[in-house]
């Protein structure tokens, strides 16, 4: 069980209002703050119901996304003097609604695009409040917010932290509120969850964050007594009719946090109010629980806030347990008999120790947490450290081609940039699995069967752990010029589905039928390197294997104007890598492991990251070759740091500059990586390198110091 | 077979990108949402878009979809008795 994990601070933003006090104040008076959209104009028909946060000052440059998270982290912040060790935030948005504005504006200055990416929300909310560690921004969409507070309670359990922050946030925008409209998923009379006449969501916006701690506070609000994860597999939008995954994600939290059903006293339900989320989770409940404890969803009142709405409802959560008091299901008139359950009409004051909080999302995604009172934390402080990281199978895919045409040319120094040619790619996909697919979802199949195929493994992988600086590129776009074509009519579902980032991750779990864990983390140019992290923590011991995959695609339109390193005119790569991982080593080709991921801005940065390797010594007589990643944009601080680096270590291995070879894409350094591992596996030491020496090293280089780490078994 | 029905035919292969399928195979009576071709309920919202953008017939896939998507001949049938300006 490890360590107790306490919720020191809690942080909300939502269209209930601003703080701990305005949340409760509004629940209390069981009013929707749903309205008609006002936040930005439309070209035709009236305004839909939405959930918009009100009061926030518009920033000269900085997303709305942005400005959500810093509210809400200054919040939680509040009582500690001290910054965390790291920063978790789920986020599906990012700087879209500024880039929806920017593309229409036909914006060419690239320094106005600085803040779309997702990993700029996390990394903007680090910097503020001082965290030197790792910011990570994880997007499963509708459950990012609950599934980056259950990475937050690994990491705190692992001891590889102390105080951690996490969260989730989202701002409206035009993607998303066109986007559910043209899936038929909006509630035109506002949102009405569990009712025999609801008729879907209402989107919403807002930000909610945790400070989490293992050292317990002297009046902690309450503790994190655990965390489930599943994915549906089973299809890219629609939930599961019989909620499979959910009662998943629902029984794994109960059993991580050591509690039997019998044990919930509220449930704090996903309940967006769609026909199929309801009931599909309905029943998951009613097969779990006997009889059901009191629940609700608070949807109706606040609509649904995407990634923030997990971690708006851990808040909500918290509520429950510090005040005795649970929220009623707002907008609820008569409880649809076919879902079999008695949401609260009234919010009531009753004693609370143990609830639970659903969120599942796009993707299949499924997230769950059990929050409760302090004194229900466990008190033995053994934290069990799992085995290590083995890799049995990799894949990768770049302009050149698949692994063999890749790698060949790899290693002997010969550049591989370019386009992946995506018929191809396509060639081992089945045509009907793919034909809605474009390019970064075909990528990822395509990678994902290689790796698995090549691992010998005849068992499937459960878990899927996937990197992508920019997401769904084309999806994206199309989605946006074709809403901007058609003066606002016809978005398209299609594109809207796979215009997610965690698309692609969850077509892979369709295809493996993987159930476990499903984690998208959007890191710029560490993504792969933050999915890494993400398996290490997430992938639980009964999982037999997993992938980890960072795959990224180019974009003629998109990618000159989001990536810092892509000026225009620069010939356009794309592609990427991935590991079948276990925890097994017998039978595996390497070992992997991140022993190190820091903001480089700090002073002595560079010596942590040594110390973490295990010192110069150790350094000098370990690695065989180190590959070095330092993205165009920071070429003179990444060569900086890389003097630096060999000059305080004497390590005299070669170094290979590989975005060189592979060109510039967020993701490369999943192709360093699969090079590493083949490397490795052939027992062959790289041109220059010195055999005996068991290690590759891949460093990223720039605004964060990271270390990848492949070792001969 | 109809003009309207032949259309539809080339317009759906297209916009869903049934690719091993040609109009000359495309039964217009069968199965259409949940059968062999695996159109889902994403395809028929992407239908459902075409079909107000290229003909101005709106459907709400949620109360008469279901009916109105059972086979190609029934959407073609739809079509033609909601058409703007039509009589019936």
């Amino acid at each position: 069980m490890g360590n107790g994990v306490y919720i020191a601070g809690a942080g909300i933003v939502s269209p209930l209002g601003e703080g701990l006090a305005a949340t409760v104040e509004a629940l209390r008076a069981n009013c929707s703050a749903i309205r008609p959209l006002e936040l930005f104009p439309l070209l035709q028909g009236e305004p839909l119901p939405v959930g918009q946060v009100r009061g926030v000052d518009a920033h000269s440059f900085l997303p709305r996304t942005h400005c959500l998270a810093r509210i809400a982290a200054m919040q939680a912040m509040a009582g500690c003097h001290e910054p965390p060790d790291a920063v978790i935030l789920g986020t599906t948005t990012g700087g879209i609604l500024t880039t929806e504005q920017l593309l229409r504006d036909n914006a060419e200055n690239k320094e106005l695009y600085r803040y779309h990416g997702l990993n700029s929300v996390a990394e903007y909310v680090a910097g503020e409040i001082g965290c030197r560690g790792p910011a990570l921004a994880v997007s499963t969409a509708c459950s990012s917010g609950a599934v980056a507070i259950a990475m937050a309670l690994e990491m705190l359990r692992s001891g590889k932290a102390k105080r951690v922050l996490a969260g989730g946030v989202d701002s409206l925008c035009r993607l998303t509120y066109f986007g559910f409209h043209s899936l038929q998923l909006v509630d035109k009379k506002g949102c009405r969850p569990l009712d025999a006449d609801r008729h879907g969501m209402a989107v919403a916006e807002g930000a909610a964050m945790l400070l989490l701690t293992t050292e317990r506070p002297d009046s902690p609000l309450a503790a994190l007594l655990g965390a489930g994860l599943s994915c549906d597999a089973y299809h890219p939008a629609a939930p599961h009719p019989e909620g499979r995954g959910a009662l998943m994600a629902m029984r794994a939290a109960l059993a991580d946090a050591g509690l039997g059903p019998a044990d919930i006293d509220y449930i704090n339900l996903h309940g967006t109010g769609t026909p199929e989320n309801d009931l599909a989770e309905s029943k998951a409940i009613r097969t779990l629980f006997a009889t059901p404890p009191s629940l609700s969803s608070i949807k109706g009142a606040t609509g649904h806030s995407l990634a923030a709405s997990g971690a708006i409802e851990a808040v909500v959560a918290a509520i429950a347990v510090s005040k005795n008091f649970l929220p009623a299901n707002t907008g609820c008139q008569h409880p649809d008999p076919a879902l079999g359950l008695a949401p609260l009409t009234q919010p009531v004051s009753q004693p609370v120790t143990a609830v639970l909080s659903n969120s599942f999302g796009f993707g299949g995604n499924n997230g769950c947490l059990v929050i409760g009172a302090p004194d229900r934390c466990p008190v033995s402080a053994s934290a069990q450290v799992p085995a290590g990281l083995a890799v049995h199978g990799s894949s990768c895919l770049t302009g050149a081609g698949n692994s063999a045409a890749t790698l060949s040319l790899l290693t002997q120094g010969v550049p591989v940039a370019g386009m992946a040619n995506l018929d191809r790619i396509s060639a081992n996909l089945p045509p009907r699995l793919v034909r809605r697919l474009k390019r970064l979802p075909r990528m990822t199949l395509s990678l994902a069967i290689a790796a698995h195929d090549d691992s010998g493994l005849e068992v499937k992988p459960s878990a899927v752990f996937m990197g992508t600086g920019w997401g769904a590129l084309s999806e994206t776009y199309d989605f946006l010029t074709r809403l901007a074509e058609s003066q606002e009519q016809f978005p398209s579902p299609t594109d809207f589905v796979g215009s997610v980032h965690n698309g692609p991750a969850g077509q892979a779990a369709i295809m493996f039928g993987a159930t476990g864990a499903n984690i998208t983390t959007s890191g710029g140019d560490y993504s792969f390197e933050q999915a890494l992290l993400a398996a290490d923590l997430m992938m639980k011991e009964g999982d037999a294997s997993c992938l980890v995959l960072g795959v990224d695609e180019g974009h003629q339109a998109l990618s000159s104007l989001l990536d810092p390193s892509i000026a225009p005119g620069t010939l356009l790569a794309d592609g990427g890598g991935a590991l079948c991982l276990s925890r097994t080593s017998k039978g595996a080709q390497c070992l992997v492991r991140v022993p190190f991921y820091q903001s480089s801005a700090p002073e002595g940065t560079m010596d942590l990251l040594i110390e973490a390797l295990g010192g110069s010594q150790v350094l000098k007589s370990k690695y065989a070759l180190v590959l070095a990643g330092i993205p165009a944009a920071v070429r003179e601080e990444g060569e900086a740091q890389l003097a630096r680096f060999r000059e305080q270590t004497g390590c005299q291995a070669p170094v290979i500059r590989y975005r060189e070879l592979t060109g510039e894409f967020a993701s490369a350094s999943a192709v360093a990586a699969v090079m590493a591992v083949s490397l490795l596996a052939e027992r062959q030491p790289p041109a220059g390198g010195e055999d005996g020496k068991k290690a590759i090293l891949v460093l990223g280089l720039g605004p964060y110091l990271s270390a990848i780490e492949f070792s001969r078994p | 077979m109809d003009k309207l029905t032949a259309e539809l035919k080339v317009k759906i292969i297209d916009i869903l990108n049934l690719q091993d399928l040609s109009p000359e195979d495309f039964d217009e009576n069968a199965r259409l949402v949940g059968g062999d071709l695996g159109i889902d309920s994403i395809d028929v919202l992407e239908m459902v878009v075409m079909v107000e953008k290229d003909y101005g017939v709106v459907i709400n896939s949620q109360e008469i979809g279901e009916k109105v998507f059972s086979s190609l001949a029934a959407l073609a049938g739809y079509i033609k008795e909601n058409l703007p300006g039509s009589s019936t």
